[in-house]
């Protein structure tokens, strides 16, 4: 299980589009991924799951990893959610 | 048209009759003015106009989440279908404005009942669309789904969605 923090740069925070990529992603990969805020836990792969989490610019977050590629999993996650996300 | 929805009881079991969660009009998501949302990736789309600029629950259930910005809300119905409601497109620019919402997550709503009431003219001169996608998400409990499009109201079945058993 590999878990890393980061924490919601982009303005609009993970609305639609962005919970979209994250799924999207997340999906990619074989290893359970759940994004972690305030505690609770959301699974990376379900976009219900991911904008309820209703993460706003300034959240910080955990991405969570478990399985196979959890290492791959975690990296592209943060990278993604770091800097691709509009 | 509906063939496949015979009037016996055993196959209409598992049929849910999803509402119109908008007054106006229903159409093919692909006519969204948004790629994420006209390409159905997220799950099984259908787009609105609204007359009223009111959001209606399409069905009973629970709101899981009413986005901070109040421009979309995420519910699960009794049946178990995960829905996306999402009013215009790249309102989340707007940052609420204009924006009222009647529940908060964790409510219990009945199909009909006003979610969120927004300001038509402000989206059109903010946001990029007015157009709203619905999204079942979680299509993989889905067996087959069948939508009507046209004029719609809050009585009006826009979809009609065979669980899988």
């Amino acid at each position: 299980m590999i878990e890393k923090n980061t924490i919601i740069k982009n303005e609009t925070g993970l609305h639609a589009r962005p919970a979209m990529e994250v799924v999207k992603e997340a999906s990619k990969f074989k290893s359970d991924v759940f994004l972690i805020k305030n505690g609770n836990s959301y699974n990376a792969k379900s976009i219900v799951s991911i904008m309820s989490a209703g993460c706003i610019k300034g959240d910080e977050i955990t991405i969570k990893a478990s399985g196979e590629d959890e290492n791959e999993a975690v990296i592209s996650l943060v990278d993604l959610i770091e800097n691709h996300i509009s | 048209m509906f063939n496949i929805f015979k009037k016996n009881k055993n196959e209409e079991d598992n049929v849910v009759e999803v509402k119109s969660p908008f007054i106006g009009k229903c159409f093919e998501v692909k006519d969204i003015p948004d790629e994420v949302f006209a390409s159905n990736m997220m799950g099984e789309g259908v787009g609105f106009s609204s007359k009223d600029g009111i959001l209606y629950s399409p069905l009973e259930g629970e709101i899981i989440q009413v986005f901070p910005t109040k421009h979309a809300v995420v519910m699960r119905s009794v049946e178990g279908l995960e829905i996306l409601l999402h009013i215009g497109i790249d309102t989340v620019e707007m940052k609420g404005e204009g924006f009222e919402a009647f529940v908060n997550s964790g409510a219990k709503v009945k199909a009909g009942d006003k979610l969120i009431s927004f300001d038509l003219n402000l989206i059109n001169e903010k946001a990029k669309s007015n157009l709203s996608p619905m999204v079942i998400t979680n299509k993989e409990i889905i067996e087959h789904i069948e939508f009507n499009y046209g004029e719609v109201d809050t009585n009006s079945v826009i979809a009609r969605v065979k669980i899988k058993k």
